[in-house]
């Protein structure tokens, strides 16, 4: 529960004060791989280390993975798909999946399975538009509704709340 | 504002989250790889293994296995193998490229054909071998091996057969229809050529240009006189090469339905023999009473050995293409996990040796024994070594018993070739039941030897076993009164000491061949040929007066039509060509007689 109410208050904030909008929506680009991509791989432990050592919006990043995992889910079979094109029907970038599955470390990022690698090249093609969309849109949020909710008693009882002060640790300096 | 890149504050969470790893990881570490493992060698031999517990020794690169069970995936109750302790020595650096590389193997207390505590789950899922397992037990099936059935005679009566459970029946409409259909493509094309209008055509014109001269037709229609017949000789030439395609095409058809009519002489044979099995008559052949007394023992070896070769096939693909397999399961879908091995590079797994001693210390099989495993690899072709694998005790001039199993995979070449060739002698046979008959087989000691060769999908297999003192005992569980004829069988049996039987399968692997012979077919179908050979044909005349009933009516007129079609083809062809003969001949002569007395002195159309 505490779990899920800080996390609910780092997305708030995220949207609101935290950080400039390249900020939140550089966190959300990088969030959406923890979303898309199978978790359970050293890509995404390289990305974790990044959303926390880079100057991103951690919140932001939170609602990126949040909001793009049921994507992840729905488009597995498009995943498969692109990533069974790039491994197995293209010859030509054959050696190249030579050399990376036999260089050391690299089969840990197992992008020699099909979802994974598809899923990973789609964000890597997204990562832009998403980005640009998330900073279009945390821009117009903040100047239309932002404010009122800002106001609101909901959004006041949120960042009152002790567990908060954890989630400062990580907001954009 | 100018806005910092780097955030060094969240260094020390992110050392706190390497740190939780680790704890995570000394903590759970070991048990994740246990079920893992576990996991994925169920997944991958197709059975259950069990794990008791595992340790990896990560400064000794090394892995302590506890305790290791695996199933026997033909039977549930057994184990295949059981050891008490398993060392794996690992080379650390394959394990940065994710590969396993066991460098030694060691193991105490190995055991086989252990009885199990708790009975092996089944392995479900879509995985390569419980595929394989399931294909394996439908291919077990095409194997007619029909009981040896030994019920009263006076058991034989009437029965009503069901047309539809006939084969013949089903094997007559297929001919019915691939004649009707060899008949309409015979009378298209024949309609096509149209061999009476070129005839009457070519005929028109020679009748036409009958006793008429040159002189009559002038210069410009002499030409065109000629022009004519010789359009008509190419048209009458065209028409015969039509004629010889469409004989060919006749002989083809021929040919098929001859072979339709073989089928269904085939399918009588097997009807034959279904209705014999439907009256319960005896086979008082040799070679039947082999395949029912050891037949399905037999297949119960092959099944194993198949089933193992074609893992080995599988899991040990020959040449260096990328190898596709399903993803790991998780919650997200697994897709396909692609290998991509390199040349002078490691391979994804690789056994190097494996000497393991052990010991029984009780029972008939009790002494030491030496296992040696080289090269077991996924990627033969990197390692261009034979997969090799030997077990033996050796212990000449004495009583005990003497192992000698010697194998290879040789996955190395485009054509896999898989051997092994077991040789065990004074060792305790296994006791099993004779299918069908309330006797038990209990071989004793004895010798068996056991060859397997796959190329390709090409097998040749042969089991044998010898037993100077085997017994015959009725089997308590099914005991019930003997017919006569099983007393017959009973006594035959108490009076043989000896028991030898060999079991040969041979051809492609999806359709081979089983033959079984055993000393006891021509000893057992004498006697029973004296007992009741007379009342025995007699039932067999009338399976066969039974199954003629039923399927005369339907064959017959099939074969007929067969007949009309074959014979009014055959008969068609070289008539039509006769009379083209004829028409071109007159033709001919009509051409001779234009071109005479023109001496050369003008060029007429298409004249050489």
């Amino acid at each position: 529960m505490l779990a899920l109410l800080k996390l609910l208050q780092a997305l708030v904030k995220a949207l609101h004060s935290e950080g400039t909008p390249g900020q939140v929506a550089a966190g959300i680009a990088l969030g959406a791989v923890l979303g898309l991509t199978p978790l359970i791989n050293v890509h995404n432990a390289l990305i974790f280390a990044l959303i926390l050592v880079l100057n991103v919006s951690f919140g932001g990043a939170m609602l990126g993975w949040l909001f793009f995992t049921p994507f992840g889910f729905m488009l597995d079979p498009l995943f498969d798909a692109i990533g069974s094109k790039l491994l197995l029907e293209s010859p030509s970038l054959t050696p190249l999946w030579t050399a990376w599955y036999n260089t050391p470390g690299a089969p840990y990022t197992n992008f020699n399975n099909t979802v994974v690698l598809g899923s990973f090249v789609s964000w890597l093609l997204l990562a832009l538009p998403i980005f640009i969309l998330a900073r279009i849109g945390v821009t117009r949020y903040r100047a239309t509704i932002g404010e009122r909710v800002r106001q609101s008693k909901f959004y006041k009882a949120l960042t009152a709340s002790k567990a908060y002060n954890m989630y400062r640790l990580f907001r954009p300096e | 504002m100018r806005i910092r890149l780097v955030r060094w504050s969240g260094l020390l969470p992110l050392l706190g989250f390497f740190v939780l790893l680790g704890v995570g990881w000394l903590l759970f570490g070991d048990f994740i790889v246990e079920q893992t493992s576990e996991e994925a060698s169920t997944e991958l031999l197709g059975t259950q293994v069990d794990v008791a517990s595992l340790r990896v020794r990560e400064t000794q690169s090394a892995v302590d296995i506890g305790g290791l069970e695996i199933a026997d995936p033909f039977n549930p109750m057994r184990n295949l193998i059981e050891a008490r302790g398993i060392r794996l020595a690992l080379e650390p650096e394959p394990l940065l490229e994710k590969k396993l590389v066991i460098r030694r193997l060691s193991l105490e207390d190995l055991r086989f054909g252990t009885t199990r505590r708790k009975a092996a789950r089944p392995v479900k899922g879509g995985g390569f071998a419980p595929q394989t397992l399931r294909a394996l037990n439908e291919w077990r099936e095409q194997f007619d091996v029909p009981l040896l059935s030994l019920a009263p005679i006076d058991t034989i009566k009437a029965i009503v057969l069901d047309p539809a459970k006939l084969s013949t029946v089903a094997a007559a409409g297929a001919l019915r229809t691939r004649a009707d259909s060899t008949k309409q493509a015979l009378e298209t094309q024949w309609a096509d050529i149209d061999v009476t209008r070129v005839v009457d055509s070519a005929t028109a014109i020679a009748k036409r240009l009958e006793g008429v001269t040159t002189t009559q037709l002038g210069l410009d229609g002499t030409r065109k006189a000629v022009t004519d017949v010789q359009r008509a000789i190419a048209l009458v030439d065209g028409t015969e090469k039509k004629i010889q395609g469409l004989a060919e095409g006749v002989q083809r058809g021929v040919r098929g339905l001859a072979e339709g009519v073989a089928s269904v002489n085939e399918a009588r044979q097997r009807d034959y023999a279904f209705v014999r099995g439907l009256m319960k008559l005896p086979s008082l052949e040799g070679p039947a009473i082999g395949g029912a007394f050891f037949g399905q023992v037999s297949i119960d070896r092959f099944q194993r050995a198949v089933y193992w070769a074609e893992l080995a096939q599988k899991y040990l693909p020959p040449g260096l293409r990328p190898q596709a397999q399903a993803g790991p399961k998780r919650l997200r879908m697994d897709g396909t996990t692609v290998r991509f091995p390199r040349e002078k590079h490691w391979p994804p797994f690789l056994l190097q040796a494996g000497d393991l001693s052990f010991g029984l210390a009780s029972g008939a099989a009790k002494g030491a024994y030496a296992l040696e495993l080289r090269n077991v690899t996924t990627t033969p072709a990197l390692l261009g070594r034979p997969t090799t694998f030997t077990a033996s005790r050796s212990a000449p001039g004495t009583k005990l018993p003497s192992i000698d199993v010697r194998g290879s995979l040789d996955h190395t070449r485009t054509t896999p070739r898989d051997q092994v060739r077991a040789a065990l002698a004074r060792v305790p046979l296994p006791a099993f039941d004779l299918p069908g008959l309330p006797f038990r087989v209990e071989p004793g000691q004895g010798s068996m030897r056991f060859d397997f060769t796959l190329v390709g999908r090409d097998v040749d297999a042969r089991w044998n076993i010898r037993s100077t003192e085997v017994r015959w005992p009725v089997d308590s569980a099914r005991a019930r009164t003997l017919t006569d004829m099983e007393s017959l069988v009973g006594r035959v049996l108490q009076g043989l000491g000896t028991l030898e039987v060999e079991a040969r399968l041979m051809g492609p692997l999806a359709h081979p061949r089983l033959s079984v012979r055993s000393n006891l077919d021509d000893a057992v179908a004498a006697r029973l040929r004296g007992l009741v050979g007379e009342v025995v044909a007699a039932g067999e005349r009338m399976a066969r007066a039974k199954v003629d009933s039923v399927v005369d009516a339907q064959v017959q007129p099939v074969l007929a039509q067969v007949g009309t079609i074959t014979a009014e083809a055959e008969r068609r062809v070289p008539v039509a060509q006769q009379q083209l003969d004829q028409v071109k001949a007159l033709l001919e002569n009509r051409l001779k007689a234009l071109t005479a007395g023109l001496g050369g002195q003008i060029k007429l159309p298409g004249l050489p």
